[in-house]
């Protein structure tokens, strides 16, 4: 009986933590090649050295100002793509009908067509109204692909409320923007917060169409990643990627904590 | 009351114009010039079949994706299946696992692998330093190095589509099962697989129709040398200028992608997966 055990129970799980492992220890693999001494992609050799870090600070080298150029994108494209999507998503639950529900279906397809078909379709376009290479092209092209999020995030907050407060507040002669305005939103405000920060992650990550509609002007980090992964040389790219790193596992810990208050206050 | 509804369908205008102007009317700009440039009819479509290197690339992406696609179910269902069955202290730690290379940039995974597989990468030098090997394996710029890069990227997907699924899944029915003698191997294959297939069928579909259209992994670790559709897309725009090439590739890929998709949501199994699925 005991090997049997060991065999259905105990294999299983063991490969499961190895899968685990495998998905998060290669990334780690970034983290003592950012610290290396040489100037090339390699395992520190005689000491450890903070020069990639600091060469990131360095104006000059192009990283910070590529991360002021993606931050300044990634909000634009927050903030509008939240006012879209916070009207649709409203509107479409308090009106219903076959016009939302289709309009619903174009707004989430972004998720589902594969982007290169859509980076085909705007270099075309921004190449007519000459919006190659400029903010304004980047920002529109962002919240187009960030829209279906924040529609789904804002959605999931209005499955939650309930009609009869719409329904309450109009048989009491709330005029309809007050309606929308006081009743519903303040209602949905976690959905509109997870739908910014959704927008502002997608945004910030872009790569495939990004790196088809700009050239020498709108250089977004991601952009600048994927010409120095190409290179594959300057380790300041490793400390970039530890940079990304450690926020992104702050972020996870500081989403833990806060979820586990809110459990705690629960009980 | 007419009020009310007319001013809750004035506010999806202005997200419907922007989805209509700026992504319906640029894709179905590429539908139309696969069909007029450079000039009107199927000519393009039937260079694409005679063309051989389009034959190849085409054969490159089925296979990668093919690949693809059943390692990380493979893969996905053992993590997930052992996530639903830790206790909650060790269930927050591996979907934390799961969650960090979720929101880190693929760009960055990509260089990670990059780093860990080239020929004078981590692997390489730590097993010649070893002396298991005496020349460096050729582990990345092929058919390895995408395939592993993709099903690293995939992955977390996956897991947390079948996660959803599993923790759907009545648990009495296994304790009857077990009350009744079945054993773990049983209750596996007879009771956990059958209903489980929704949520596998929901992520094969996502992880093959992703990886069909895939361009940043499949660019960085085939560099070049093992070339899927989206990067000969993207080469035909930024370098050689074939728009023909490029329109009618990507209506192609357009229609299998969304062949596959409505096929799947016809599927009555499938379609429930899709919409109850619980909020992540």
């Amino acid at each position: 009986m005991r090997p049997r055990r060991i065999i259905e129970v105990g294999l299983p799980r063991l490969l499961a933590w190895c899968l685990l492992g495998f998905l998060f220890v290669p990334i780690l693999v970034v983290i003592p090649v950012a610290l290396t001494d040489r100037d090339y992609l390699s395992l520190p050799q005689d000491g450890m050295s903070t020069e990639h870090f600091a060469a990131l600070a360095d104006w000059g080298k192009g990283w910070l100002p590529s991360m002021l150029t993606s931050a300044g994108i990634a909000l634009a494209c927050a903030v509008i793509a939240t006012a879209l999507g916070v009207t649709f998503a409203v509107g479409a639950w308090a009106a219903g009908g076959w016009w939302p529900s289709f309009m619903r279906i174009l707004l989430l397809s972004p998720m589902i067509v594969p982007p290169i078909i859509y980076a085909v379709g705007m270099v075309k376009l921004w190449a007519r109204l000459s919006l190659l290479d400029s903010y304004t092209g980047v920002v529109l092209v962002h919240v187009v692909l960030a829209l279906p999020l924040t529609v789904l995030a804002i959605g999931a907050s209005l499955s939650n409320l309930d009609q009869r407060l719409v329904q309450a507040a109009r048989s009491l002669g709330a005029r309809p923007m007050t309606v929308f305005g006081k009743v519903i939103l303040p209602n949905i405000v976690p959905g509109v917060a997870a739908g910014a920060l959704l927008a502002f992650v997608a945004s910030w990550d872009e790569i495939t169409v990004t790196l088809f509609i700009t050239g020498r002007a709108v250089v977004t980090l991601p952009r600048r990643i994927w010409t120095s992964i190409q290179d594959a040389v300057d380790p300041a790219l490793a400390a970039i990627a530890t940079v990304l790193l450690v926020v992104t596992v702050l972020a996870l810990v500081a989403r833990a904590l806060v979820e586990r208050r809110q459990r705690q206050q629960k009980f | 009351m007419r009020n009310f509804k007319t001013t809750a369908l004035l506010l999806t205008v202005p997200a419907s114009l922007v989805a209509i102007g700026l992504y319906a009317a640029p894709i179905l700009q590429v539908l139309a010039l696969s069909l007029t440039e450079p000039k009107l009819g199927l000519a393009n479509y039937q260079s694409l079949f005679a063309n051989a290197a389009v034959g190849r690339v085409v054969m490159t992406t089925l296979k990668v994706s093919v690949m693809t696609t059943v390692l990380t179910v493979l893969a996905s269902y053992i993590v997930a299946f052992a996530i639903i069955h830790m206790s909650a202290g060790w269930r927050r730690i591996s979907l934390f696992l799961v969650l960090m290379p979720f929101w880190i940039s693929v760009l960055v995974r990509a260089f990670s692998w990059i780093t860990i597989l080239r020929r004078r990468g981590v692997l390489n030098s730590t097993l010649m330093d070893l002396g298991i090997i005496s020349t460096p394996l050729d582990l990345v710029y092929n058919l390895f190095g995408v395939t592993i890069g993709m099903v690293h990227y995939m992955m977390p997907f996956a897991i947390l589509l079948l996660y959803a699924n599993l923790s759907d899944i009545d648990r009495r029915i296994m304790q009857a099962a077990r009350s009744l003698g079945a054993r773990p191997a049983t209750i596996f294959w007879r009771i956990w697989l059958p209903l489980s297939l929704p949520g596998i069928a929901l992520a094969t579909l996502f992880v093959f129709v992703f990886s069909l259209g895939f361009l940043v992994t499949p660019a960085l670790l085939g560099a070049g040398k093992t070339l899927m559709i989206a990067e000969y897309i993207s080469v035909q725009i930024s370098s050689t200028s074939r728009w023909d090439l490029a329109t009618s590739l990507s209506t192609m890929l357009l229609l299998v992608v969304g062949i596959i998709v409505f096929a799947a949501m016809r599927s009555p199994a499938l379609r429930a997966a899709f919409v109850a699925r619980p909020q992540q």
